[in-house]
Order: structure tokens, then C-alpha cells, then sequence
């Protein structure tokens, strides 16, 4: 339980840091430590049956589900793509603007539309 | 009938592999090479369509694994007909814009890509795969946004990123809980296991989170703030605007159908839906009146139509349902035209406002008769295709509040297609010019025409499609052209005396958009709402 509680306190934290930071890299990091928490949700979930790794030993019995943690390989890698996207773009707005305050930015892209 | 010539991970690789191996290629073949691919994947979904139309659906477990293991790909009566549209689609916009400036390497390159990954979203039958084709459309599409480099285009494709990036969170959460329910990813197995299962409330809070994301995705009435910055993007190419409207956003749709299908066995929220997409149908159209910015008009226009085919998804009767599906087909032909055709119209005319933009029927005859095609499609005039899927959805609400609601969502349609019909009249300031480009011409013509005869052979294009026979006489009665005609005239007296009048408290509702925040904890909202409605009704 203490687990799912610490996640969910982590959950809340990126979901602070999305919405309480004007800065767009913090909130980056927010959706950063969201997207993280629901990582290891997801490998915590997948591993209630089981608890060993069959590595280097032999005769290994009760072995974790291992399907949740190469999904989460998977998940991981888009993770970092997406945040590197997204750094990118935020990069690419600080030098067309000057500033990387999210309503700075907002008022100064926008075009009259 | 024989299966499918090719297998179907082969059709899903095919747009991204022709376009990878074109990208070493000069200038003039690697367009060609690009088209063939393009061309290549119609005819192999076309012939997809046909063996799972009159044969029977065809599921593939990639890379030989047993079933529950293996990734699924499955084309049945609901996937093969998208697949088809969305090959024929890009086709189309391909040709379309085959002259243009900004068709360079990379950008096709992207383009068969988002083709590739909208693909594989119809056809997956796996959860955790369309978490990341899901993932991999939004990376292309925020790319494909900003492709220009314009700075308010980069920080749309920014927010859409996070926004995206938000619900996705919400929806491999979801996938946890499923995976610790059922212990399976395929969507088939989930199903049949989350009809066994002991309580069925314990499937309620994945269902509740899934579906957040998938509201998202299909921009549902809170959650809409991302499409119009995507789709309406100032400086993305008209091409980019019609490949999202026409399809991407019919993928979350098709997300909506599947997964409410996943966890029928558990809980029915069609009420729900049916609410919400007459809100989302409302709130598209009034924001659309507002708009000045005609491809922000054509944007938030394609919310209201995402709200009347969940409508229509949702009322619970059949001719209803396949209305719905049958609207999936002919919003993304028209909207597809009317996109293009804005995109060749800016560009033209150098402005994107339509109070600027005059006598596009003089200056442009072929994109004139395109967008007044498009036009005559998207407000249901008789004829054209239209009509018909909203006859088949008013069918399944006659009688019921829903019916009521249908009026009013068509009279609204019609109201901002009023404002934008404005644009084809009138003199132009500079003398029209020939067209240097056979291809625009082509391609909105037959665009043009599918909208033509989706109405005229309204019933039998259903039935062709997707398999169902239902009368569609009634959408040509004196009665139906009679209301029509009675919402146009409304429509035009209301836009002249009401709209007009108004002006200024208009640019109040014109601005108005969630910011990042407020979409974020509506999101959470959402999710709240979804999941106690579930419980109460379970």
C-alpha cells in the first residue's frame, strides 16, 4: 500500500508542477514525473505474481511476469522522445521570444487571430 | 474470396518504408516513388476492404506467437472501411499537393509516417500497440504542425504535445489496471475475460481512465482546446489541416466505438456519450460563429461534427449507429475538401479572414465549385452525402429529445456555413488567373463528386460499405428538403439580423480558449465525471 501511495504522491507532484510552474521546462519536468510514475505503477502492478528474474541462476521458480517490464521499455523510450521533442520546441520558442514564462510566450506569439 | 494479397503488417510498414527509402532519392523520383507507395497502399487496402467486405475479417498474430501473446492486427466490417478511407485519403491529399512548395523530403517523409501510424490504429487489436501508435501519430503530427517554423505554430504543437502527453499518462494507467484484471493485452481476450470477472466495478476505474484519454483524442466537449490549435495552425499546410480532420480525429473516434465495445461486457455509458456529444456538437458550432480565422471556422466546425457522429454512435439504434459511421466517411471527404481548398484560397489571397476574402467563385472557379461542394455536403443538402448519414442518425432519435437536439445542431451548422459561404461571392479585387496546377483541379473534383454520389446513391453506399440496408428515400421527401430549406433561410435571416448586430460580444466567445491549466484539471474533471457516472449506472 505504502507504494501505491508514495506513486500517487509522485502523481501529484508532476501534476503540480504541470499546472502551479509558469516556466515551460518545469512543466516539462511535471510531465516528465507523471509520465514516470505511471512507469513503475505499471511494473509495481506487473509484478504482484512472482517476484524473481531468472538471471544468471538456474532454477529459478516463482518468476515475474516480465511482459509489464518490456512494455515499459517501450514506454520509457517514447517517454524520452516525446520530452526531447517537447524541449526542442520549447527551445525553439525562447529564441523566438526571449523568455520561457508560458503567458510571456502566449502573448507574444499570439497574432490577432 | 482469398484473403488479403499482403499481410498486414506489410501494409502498415509499406507507407513508412517507401517513404524511407525514398528520402535517398532526387528530387523528381522520389516524388514519384512516394506516389507509387501511396498508390500502392490504396489498392492493397482496397483489396483488403474486399476480402473482409465479402469474405470474412482477416487477424493476423504478428511475428507467429500464440494468441494472448502476440500483437493482433485485425481488419473487420468496422477497420477495413477506415483503412480504406484513410489510403484513399492520402492519396488524394498527396496528388493535391504534389506542387507545392513546402512538399520537401522530410516532410513526406512525416507525412507516410502519420499514414503508417493511423493505419495501425484501425487495424491493432492490442491495447498496449495503440498506446504507442498512438504516441507515434502525436510526435508526427506536432512536427508536421510546426513544419514551418512559425512561432505561434510552435507553440500550438507545444501545447498540443502536453495536452496529448497528459492523457496518454491517463491511458497506460489504464492499461495497468486492465493488464492486473485480466493479465491479457488483446483486446478480444480482455473483453471475454472482463465478462467473467467476480465484480465488475473493479474494471470501472481503468474504463474510466482509457476512455479520459480516448475523450481527448476525439475532442470532446471540455477537452477540444488542442484540435483547433492543431488543426486551424495558421502556418501548417493545408494539407496537414485536411489529414487531421479528415482522419486523425476519426481514429479516436473509431477508439471511442472499439473500446466501448472492449468493456460492453461491464458497463454501458452510451447515455453519457450521447450527452456529451450533443454538448461538444453545441459548443463546436457556437465557437465556429465566432471564428474569423476561416480555417479556425473549418477547426472548431469539426468539433461539432465529432459531437453529431458520437451522437450518433450513441443513440442506441442502428440506423443511428451506421449514420454515425457512414458521417465518419463523409466528414472526412468534406471537411478534407473544404481544408484543402482554404489552404489554396490563403494562399492566394495572402489572408486567412474571411471578411477579406471575396469571389472566390470568380477567382478560382475549381476551388469555388470545391468549397461550395464541401459546403453543400456539410450542411445536409439534399444530394449530396450529408443528408443522408444525418437522416439515418435524425431516424434513431425520432420521437426522443436527441431529435430536438439534431435540429439544433443542423440549424447551427448551417449558421456558420452561412458566414463562410460568404467568401465565394462577390467581386474579386484582382482579375482571376489561370490555375497552374492540374492536380488541385483533379483531385477537388473528384472529391467533389464522391460528395455528390455519396448522396445521390446515399443508401447503397451505406450498404456497400459497411454491409446494413437501410431506405434512405425519406432524406429527398418535401419534407426533409422542405426543413432544409426553412433552416437555410432561418440560418441566413439569423446570420444577417443576429450575427452580424453583434459583432463585438462576439469576440469575447472568439477568444475563448481553456488554457493549459484549466484543460489539465479538466482533464482530472473528466475523469471524475466519467467514472461516477459509470458507478451509478453499473
Amino acid at each position: 500500500m505504502i507504494e501505491r501511495i508514495l506513486l500517487l504522491g509522485m502523481f501529484l507532484i508532476g501534476f503540480w508542477g504541470i499546472v502551479s510552474r509558469k516556466n515551460l521546462i518545469k512543466k516539462i519536468f511535471g510531465l516528465n514525473i507523471i509520465n514516470n510514475s505511471v512507469v513503475i505503477l505499471f511494473v509495481l502492478e506487473g509484478s504482484r505474481a512472482g517476484s524473481s528474474a531468472p538471471i544468471m541462476e538456474q532454477g529459478i521458480s516463482n518468476i515475474v511476469d516480465p511482459v509489464p517490464q518490456a512494455l515499459m521499455l517501450t514506454a520509457i523510450v517514447i517517454g524520452v522522445c516525446i520530452s526531447a521533442l517537447a524541449l526542442a520546441l520549447a527551445f525553439r520558442l525562447y529564441k523566438a521570444t526571449g523568455t520561457y514564462n508560458i503567458q510571456e510566450i502566449k502573448r507574444k506569439v499570439h497574432n490577432g487571430f | 474470396m482469398n484473403g488479403p494479397i499482403i499481410p498486414l503488417h506489410l501494409l502498415v510498414m509499406l507507407p513508412v518504408l517507401t517513404g524511407a527509402a525514398a528520402y535517398f532519392l532526387p528530387r523528381r523520383a522520389y516524388q514519384a516513388v512516394m506516389f507509387a507507395g501511396t498508390l500502392a497502399v490504396s489498392v492493397f487496402a482496397l483489396q483488403l476492404f474486399i476480402s473482409v467486405r465479402w469474405g470474412r475479417e482477416v487477424t493476423q498474430f504478428v511475428a507467429g506467437w500464440p494468441e494472448i501473446i502476440a500483437i493482433q492486427l485485425v481488419a473487420d466490417t468496422y477497420s477495413a472501411p477506415l483503412v480504406l478511407l484513410t489510403a484513399l485519403f492520402f492519396t488524394g491529399t498527396y496528388l493535391f499537393s504534389t506542387l507545392a512548395g513546402y512538399m520537401d523530403k522530410t516532410f513526406m517523409f512525416l507525412f507516410l509516417m502519420l499514414e503508417s501510424a493511423l493505419i495501425t490504429i484501425f487495424l491493432s487489436g492490442d491495447l498496449f500497440n495503440i498506446y504507442v501508435v498512438m504516441e507515434l501519430a502525436m510526435i508526427t503530427i506536432a512536427i508536421l504542425i510546426m513544419y514551418k517554423q512559425e512561432k505561434q505554430a510552435v507553440y500550438d504543437a507545444m501545447l498540443y504535445i502536453m495536452m496529448n502527453f497528459i492523457a496518454m499518462a491517463f491511458f497506460m494507467m489504464g492499461i495497468a489496471y486492465v493488464y492486473r484484471l485480466t493479465g491479457v493485452l488483446d483486446l478480444r481476450v480482455i473483453s471475454s475475460r472482463l465478462a467473467e470477472l467476480q465484480d465488475p466495478r473493479a474494471a470501472l476505474v481503468p474504463y474510466a481512465m482509457i476512455m479520459t484519454a480516448i475523450a481527448v483524442k476525439s475532442a470532446l466537449l471540455p477537452l477540444f482546446s488542442w484540435l483547433p490549435r492543431a488543426h486551424g495552425a495558421p502556418s501548417a499546410p493545408g494539407i496537414i489541416s485536411a489529414v487531421l480532420s479528415g482522419v486523425q480525429v476519426k481514429a479516436g473516434v473509431y477508439l471511442l466505438i472499439r473500446l466501448n465495445q472492449v468493456f460492453a461486457p461491464v458497463v454501458d455509458t452510451r447515455l453519457f456519450f450521447l450527452v456529451i456529444g450533443f454538448l461538444t456538437a453545441v459548443a463546436g458550432f457556437l465557437l465556429a460563429i465566432a471564428q474569423k480565422d476561416i480555417k479556425l471556422i473549418l477547426a472548431y466546425h469539426t468539433i461539432s461534427q465529432v459531437g453529431l457522429i458520437v451522437m450518433g454512435l450513441n443513440l442506441g439504434s442502428d440506423e443511428a449507429f451506421w449514420g454515425g459511421m457512414y458521417h465518419i466517411i463523409n466528414h472526412a471527404l468534406f471537411k478534407g475538401l473544404l481544408f484543402l481548398s482554404a489552404g489554396v484560397i490563403i494562399e492566394e489571397y495572402g489572408t486567412r479572414s474571411y471578411a477579406e476574402i471575396r469571389g472566390v467563385l470568380r477567382r478560382m472557379p475549381v476551388i469555388g465549385i470545391a468549397t461550395l461542394a464541401g459546403v453543400l455536403g456539410i450542411t445536409g443538402a439534399p444530394f449530396f452525402n450529408g443528408s443522408i448519414s444525418k437522416y439515418f442518425i435524425q431516424i434513431g432519435a425520432q420521437g426522443s429529445l436527441g431529435e430536438f437536439g439534431l435540429y439544433l445542431v443542423n440549424f447551427g451548422t448551417i449558421l456558420s456555413f452561412v458566414k463562410y459561404f460568404t467568401i465565394l461571392f462577390g467581386t474579386p479585387e484582382i482579375e482571376p488567373k489561370p490555375s497552374r496546377d492540374p492536380f488541385i483541379a483533379v483531385i477537388s473534383l473528384i472529391f467533389g463528386a464522391a460528395i455528390l454520389a455519396g448522396g445521390i446513391f446515399g443508401s447503397q453506399a451505406v450498404a456497400l460499405v459497411f454491409g446494413p440496408s437501410y431506405s434512405a428515400a425519406g432524406a429527398l421527401s418535401v419534407e426533409k428538403t422542405g426543413i432544409f430549406l426553412a433552416t437555410l433561410a432561418l440560418g441566413i435571416a439569423v446570420y444577417r439580423y443576429g450575427i452580424q448586430r453583434i459583432g463585438n460580444a462576439l469576440s469575447a466567445v472568439r477568444t475563448f480558449k481553456f488554457s493549459f491549466n484549466q484543460i489539465t484539471v479538466l482533464i482530472s474533471l473528466f475523469f471524475i465525471l466519467l467514472l461516477g457516472f459509470s458507478y451509478t449506472v453499473t
